[in-house]
């Protein structure tokens, strides 16, 4: 109490000064009208400023929700894409088939591109519900790879740049299919395997997968030819195709539920068995 | 120093009559736009004892604008102004001191300071509630023009009215 009388004793005055001051300030504001306007104005003003800021710090802070958010988005985009291919196939499809393929999103969260066999790790497992042998792929345009193995939160995946990489690929509008296969060390480019060399193709055309394998529905695209020659006495071209994504640098990525594909490959097993 | 007291109330309330009687009726315009006004008033936040404690200048001070302020119908504006005066008015005080100080019952006029001291100081606080007055009344340095012309010509005349009337009404305190 004392020192509170003290305080008031020597800044006594200041104090005094500031409170008449607000007391000045809060009578201008609510009885004159021009002074109102340009306080109303200039406290928008400066409060639109701070929200913006705010706002902007805080955005910043949400990135990585929208961005999984988006994530979650894009793959049901492409899942209606993919069933959109399937759906404007000359066959009658049932209408399960809508739904045969659903997407999973997923960050890669170790990838490398510069060694002969490369591989991806993801931050989601078979908790998400990844399986061994699933299609990875990065948006409606381009591949990345096959699961390899799954534990419970993370998958490793088979990157595209691997020596034993094989993918059923097409060409798209043209007949034939062949194999994608990575053989030299460019990570931007691949080389499209056993199409006879009797179909048409030129250069330009895009290669899209196949649709003849449980991992990858029909119609992704993967790339571009750039270039091809038939190898003397081969029956097939060797194809060069230029990749529309580039591997080292994608961040995240969907993995390619197949609903029937543990149907398909047991009927297949049958087949070979018998 | 008894006698301050009355002397101060009456030279309140002369000024104040004076103020909104007189020089509220007389505004000068110059292009169109009203630059002249007479702004006597401070005068009698000025006028009051060197040694007058702080809080009674404030308190005069805010008293006398709000009372100002029914007259000219701007609530707040001559009272934040002159509350303001009657702040820095201690340290232009202190600033013009004199060699060998204040004694404790000088009153800021022209017989007891001198011509010159006096000058200085009215010249000083006179501009300084001039200009936050005006700054005040705008609201925003967005007026910045007007608000100097405004300063500089309503300085100039009453200036010119205050030095006048001190020489003509000569007060002990």
């Amino acid at each position: 109490m004392y020192n509170v009388i003290q305080l008031l004793a020597k800044y006594g005055a200041h104090i005094l000064f500031v409170v008449l001051e607000i007391i000045c300030f809060s009578l201008i504001i609510n009885y004159n009208k021009a002074q109102k306007d340009i306080f109303i104005n200039s406290s928008n003003v400066l409060t639109s400023k701070i929200a913006e800021q705010q706002n902007q710090i805080l955005q910043f802070a949400r990135l990585k929700n929208q961005n999984d958010s988006l994530m979650i988005e894009n793959a049901n985009l492409i899942e209606n894409l993919i069933s959109i291919d399937y759906a404007s196939d000359k066959i009658p499809n049932p209408d399960s088939i809508l739904n045969q393929y659903s997407l999973i999103p997923a960050y890669i969260i170790n990838n490398t591109t510069h060694l002969r066999n490369n591989y991806f790790t993801l931050n989601k497992g078979s908790r998400e519900g990844i399986r061994k042998d699933m299609g990875v792929v990065s948006s409606h345009k381009g591949i990345v790879g096959i699961v390899r193995n799954v534990n419970d939160n993370f998958a490793s995946v088979i990157s595209l740049l691997h020596s034993q990489t094989r993918i059923s690929c097409a060409i798209k509008n043209r007949l034939g299919h062949g194999t994608l296969v990575w053989k030299n060390m460019d990570p931007l480019r691949m080389n499209l395997e056993s199409i006879p060399k009797h179909e048409k193709i030129a250069i330009g055309d895009t290669v899209i997968t196949s649709g003849y394998s449980t991992m990858f529905p029909k119609g992704i695209l993967v790339g571009k030819i750039e270039m091809y020659n038939v190898v003397p006495g081969s029956n097939s071209y060797n194809i060069v195709v230029r990749l529309f994504n580039d591997l080292s640098n994608i961040q995240y990525c969907y993995v390619i539920q197949n609903r029937f594909a543990a149907e398909q490959t047991q009927l297949e097993k049958e087949v070979e068995n018998e | 120093m008894n006698n301050a007291i009355p002397t101060n109330i009456i030279r309140f309330i002369i000024l104040y009559l004076a103020q909104i009687m007189i020089f509220k009726q007389v505004t000068f315009s110059l292009g169109g736009i009203a630059y002249i006004h007479f702004i006597i008033y401070p005068l009698a936040i000025l006028l009051m004892p060197v040694k007058t404690p702080r809080a009674v200048l404030l308190i005069a001070a805010f008293v006398m604008g709000l009372a100002l302020d029914m007259a000219y119908d701007s609530v707040g504006i001559h009272a934040a102004a002159l509350v303001f005066t009657a702040y820095i008015r201690n340290i232009i005080i202190a600033f013009l001191e004199p060699f060998d100080g204040y004694s404790v019952a000088d009153v800021p006029t022209v017989k007891q300071l001198g011509f010159g001291w006096f000058m200085s100081y009215i010249s000083i606080g006179l501009l300084i509630h001039i200009f936050v007055y005006f700054s005040i009344e705008a609201f925003s340095f967005v007026y910045f023009f007007e608000i100097f012309l405004n300063t500089i010509f309503s300085f100039i005349v009453s200036f010119i009215v205050i030095i006048v009337t001190q020489f003509i009404i000569r007060t002990k305190y």
